[in-house]
């Protein structure tokens, strides 16, 4: 027992690089398993050449990547990426207030509060995603009440625009952007801000001098897990997007489904995950307190 | 414990019990005995198909749902293993075929074979009959009676600019790219690259209009008025037009494609003898007539045809009368450079 | 106090944006049609078929229960990697498993799908519950990872962990002692993420499930083609009346917990 004890305070001591890279394995190892090697596959697959029926000829080469950059894809990359950006941002601003709520104000309301901005995703997104076009629809709640009260002759067209779209990525990824802010808001010690507002600073000072710094932790996970899943989304621009909307998420799964070009989709995918993997590796490089 | 039932107790019982079920079904799962695994869209047989045949054998149906089909046959050829019998459409099946994926049918393995319409024997996307007919329709136009004045008659209605932002477009190579072929007067045979280019022309000018590209969620749209005319597959907008009785179906005066959705054996099925016993049985006259009428679609079955519901069978939506039969047309099959250089085309047509 | 009162307005705001969709759908579960989206009269016909509905009950305790194994392996992982990421002081290649750790984000789910398949397959792996299990697993881990490192990041147990070992306590008593409890609220909404990411996940889902494994997603996706029927939306209403439930529950018994600890 005492040996075990022993063993499991070295572990979580970190003394010896050995500990840090024993306790990260059992995450590494799942890892290695179930997405690098997997992932390697893909690699592998997008130096290969598409066949007879979307069948791989393993006859190795570069082309599927010349072809990604094509100047054609560029628009596509450019949309994705200002849709994830606005959603990220807007997120950001919209979900900071309810997770300093959350964590300085709710009381003892505050478990029930957070458990009840994941409830409406314990549904199917598709269930969502058929509410949100009885609600902005052609012959929808929102038409049908403004044309009520007259405020609109004719209904307006609200789903199948940059709006819809935007508002279907805020909408499910506000609790992603919410929870870590939460998570790093409600752990700043309330004397820090408390000692603040002893030294004479006024609120808004306050915030920006201690509980905003303190808080970006937060802000930066919060902003990862709703920005990198934006530029894989597919469902959304799908169902509440319409042509003209057509994402990189989109232009990689029709990749592996419509077009059965999968080296093609391997290459797509590859890219995008070296992209982000140096992003991210840059980025934890200067990160001041990683 | 009783009244000292805690916070914690509740907590732990909380975690507990999703754990429960699994234990039981794990139980379940255990007995073994005659199956067959099947591979489908959710709601595409008859409410009381698969049961009857459980009571009548002894063999239990496991049905598996895909969403599309796209889809499935991405998942098999990943390598999805054990499935014994698939409903696939007939432009996949030289897919399939070409890369060993489907057992064809041993022939004379089954007794009512005969039933089928001779239109659906040795067909040109499976002349060895490798496949059995499942159920068929039409490509068609799908409109709002309330709110289109004027019924479509040609597909050239899907490019009127009149209807900009109120009509959809299947998401599916094979129908767009044939449509507009058919209306360049550009046979599906050609290899020519300016032929191509007419292709893509056309579509993308048709793009501005388009609300969307989809091959199920348009159904939605469609009911909820969202948009009011779409390129559709008869089944599906009968199945739709049961929520909003404004919906009909056109066939282009052009003409059009019929398609065929096929049962398939899968390559290396386990259970192969119980399997085509199903597909026997889905060929009885009256199983397959109940089984349509469910789905209402149009069974290929000719001697299910007699018990068939006569409202079902007297709609020409459905049951085309023979002169239009005639005109109906299968689509060509795609030799491997084609198919590529088609999705290449639709693929261009997306991102544009 | 107009400015607390301001803070808490705006939150029910976003709270009702969140939960607008909800209602719709909980109104249209009686609605009499088989597809959700034109109001055609009350019935409660849905809920009636979905008592029967022997299908979609299993497919719903199937979801339940990935989404509860799924959240439970992620969060194992990710409180040990994300301690080790956060608390150890630097080792080499801590900004690879940094990147590492946030890849399955990154990776489009159909490619994993199709890659993770092709991979188990030829590597043997039965494809049962257990196989899709740690699948999500995997796409769940960046999200408990994500909350367990931030809370971390912006911690100050650290040095209650240092008082308690200067107290003579080991590490690991600390670790269980301040650290853990400290960390339980980041823990608890990983989970929940992690459930929720599980619970939803149709691409992944539809790739690894093998025969007879159907999740309430692949079953809902699968009726796209036929129209998806309110008794979806029955369902859904009677999961979430039974969250709340449970919710309510849980609130009413820590409170008499608490009063009865005062007493």
């Amino acid at each position: 027992m005492k040996a075990l004890e022993r063993a499991l305070s070295w572990l979580l001591s970190g003394r010896r690089q050995t500990a840090s890279h024993a306790l990260l394995a059992p995450a590494v190892l799942w890892l290695l398993i179930f997405l690098v090697t997997p992932a390697l596959g893909l690699v592998a697959l997008s130096l290969a050449r598409n066949g007879a029926y979307g069948d791989v000829v393993w006859s190795l080469g570069l082309r599927n990547y010349r072809r990604a950059f094509a100047p054609q894809f560029a628009p596509v990359l450019l949309r994705t990426v200002g849709f994830a950006s606005a959603t990220t941002a807007l997120c950001l601003l919209l979900g900071y207030p309810l997770a300093y709520f959350l964590s300085f104000r709710a009381g003892r309301w505050r478990g029930a509060l957070i458990i009840a901005l994941m409830v409406p995703f314990w549904t199917s997104s598709l269930v969502a995603f058929y509410s949100w076009m009885i609600i902005l629809g052609k012959e929808g709640l929102i038409n049908a009440a403004l044309m009520r009260f007259g405020f609109l002759s004719s209904p307006m067209g609200m789903l199948y625009t940059p709006f819809s779209v935007l508002l279907g990525l805020v909408y499910f990824y506000l609790p992603f952007t919410v929870l870590p802010l939460y998570g790093s808001l409600e752990k700043i010690p309330r004397q820090y801000v408390e000692a603040a507002y002893d030294l004479g600073a006024p609120r808004w000072a306050a915030f920006r001098e201690v509980t905003l710094p303190l808080s970006l932790p937060g802000v930066i996970a919060g902003a990862l897990l709703t920005f990198i899943p934006c530029l894989g989304d597919f469902l959304t621009a799908e169902l509440l997007g319409g042509p003209r909307y057509y994402l990189l998420g989109n232009l990689i799964s029709n990749q592996f489904l419509m077009a059965q070009d999968w080296p093609f989709g391997a290459a797509l995918t590859s890219l995008l995950l070296a992209g982000m993997i140096a992003g991210l590796w840059l980025y934890r490089r200067w990160e001041p307190d990683a | 414990m009783g009244a000292d039932f805690s916070r914690r107790d509740f907590l732990k019982a909380a975690v507990l019990a999703p754990l429960l079920p699994s234990f039981l079904a794990a139980c379940r799962r255990a007995e073994s005995g005659r199956v067959v695994n099947f591979f489908n869209w959710s709601d595409y047989i008859g409410k009381d198909t698969l049961p009857n045949f459980t009571k009548r054998t002894g063999i239990q149906v496991r049905y598996d749902l895909f969403a599309d089909e796209e889809e499935m046959f991405a998942k098999l050829r990943a390598g999805a293993r054990g499935y014994d019998l698939v409903v696939i459409g007939d432009y996949l099946i030289p897919r399939f075929r070409a890369l060993n994926m489907i057992e064809p049918i041993p022939p004379g393995a089954l007794a009512n074979m005969g039933n089928l319409a001779p239109r659906f024997r040795h067909a040109s996307y499976d002349p060895e009959e490798a496949t059995v007919p499942y159920l068929w329709g039409t490509t068609g136009i799908a409109y709002n009676r309330r709110t289109l004045k004027r019924k479509p008659t040609s597909w050239w209605d899907l490019w009127d600019p009149r209807y900009k932002d109120r009509l959809s477009m299947l998401d599916n190579v094979r129908d767009c790219i044939s449509v507009a072929m058919q209306l360049l007067n550009i046979p599906e045979t050609t290899n020519s690259e300016a032929d191509f280019q007419k292709v893509r022309d056309l579509l993308v000018r048709q793009k501005p209009l388009v609300k969307m590209y989809s091959s199920t969620s348009y159904l939605n749209s469609l009911v909820a008025g969202e948009i009011d005319l779409a390129m559709t597959w008869s089944g599906d907008l009968f199945q739709a037009a049961k929520d909003n009785p404004d919906l009909d179906y056109a066939l282009p005066k052009e003409g059009t494609y019929m398609w065929v959705d096929c049962l398939a054996l899968m390559r290396g099925c386990r259970h192969r003898q119980d399997a085509l016993r199903l597909i026997d049985y889905l060929l009885e006259p009256k199983v397959a007539a109940d089984n349509a009428d469910f789905v209402r679609y149009a069974s290929p079955n000719e001697k299910a045809w007699p018990f068939v519901d006569p409202v079902l069978r007297r709609d020409p939506r459905v049951y085309p009368p023979k002169k239009m039969m005639d005109a109906l047309m299968l689509h060509h099959i795609l030799d491997p450079e084609q198919t590529e250089r088609w999705n290449e085309l639709w693929a261009d047509v997306k991102v544009a | 106090m107009s400015r607390k009162r301001g803070l808490a307005a705006y939150c029910s705001a976003l709270y009702a944006f969140l939960y607008v969709p909800l209602a719709v759908m909980t109104v249209f579960s009686f609605n009499d049609a088989r597809r959700n989206v034109v109001w055609r009269g009350f019935t409660f016909k849905w809920y009636a078929l979905l008592a029967k509905d022997a299908e979609l009950i299993g497919a719903t305790t199937t979801s339940l229960e990935l989404a509860a194994a799924a959240a439970a392996i992620s969060a194992l992982l990710g409180v040990l990697a994300a301690y080790a990421m956060v608390r150890h002081k630097p080792f080499r290649g801590r900004e690879a498993y940094g990147a590492l750790l946030d890849a399955p984000l990154m990776i489009p789910e159909v490619a994993l799908g199709v890659g993770l398949l092709s991979f188990l397959v030829r590597a043997g792996f039965e494809l049962d519950f257990g196989a899709l299990a740690c699948a999500h697993a995997l796409i769940c881990l960046p999200y408990t990872v994500g909350a367990v490192r931030a809370r971390l990041k912006s911690s100050a147990g650290e040095r209650l962990e240092e008082a308690a070992m200067d107290l003579g306590a080991s590490e690991w008593l600390a670790f269980v002692k301040i650290t853990l409890p400290l960390l339980m609220p980041a823990i608890v909404s990983g989970c929940l993420l992690a459930f929720t990411v599980s619970f939803e996940d149709f691409v992944t889902s539809f790739f690894l499930a093998g025969i007879g494994l159907v999740t309430l997603p692949i079953k809902i996706y699968s009726m796209m083609k036929f129209g998806v029927t309110p008794e979806i939306n029955a369902l859904s209403t009677v999961l979430l009346t039974a969250t709340f439930l449970l919710l309510g529950l849980n609130a009413w018994l820590a409170a008499r917990s608490d009063a009865r600890a005062r007493t």
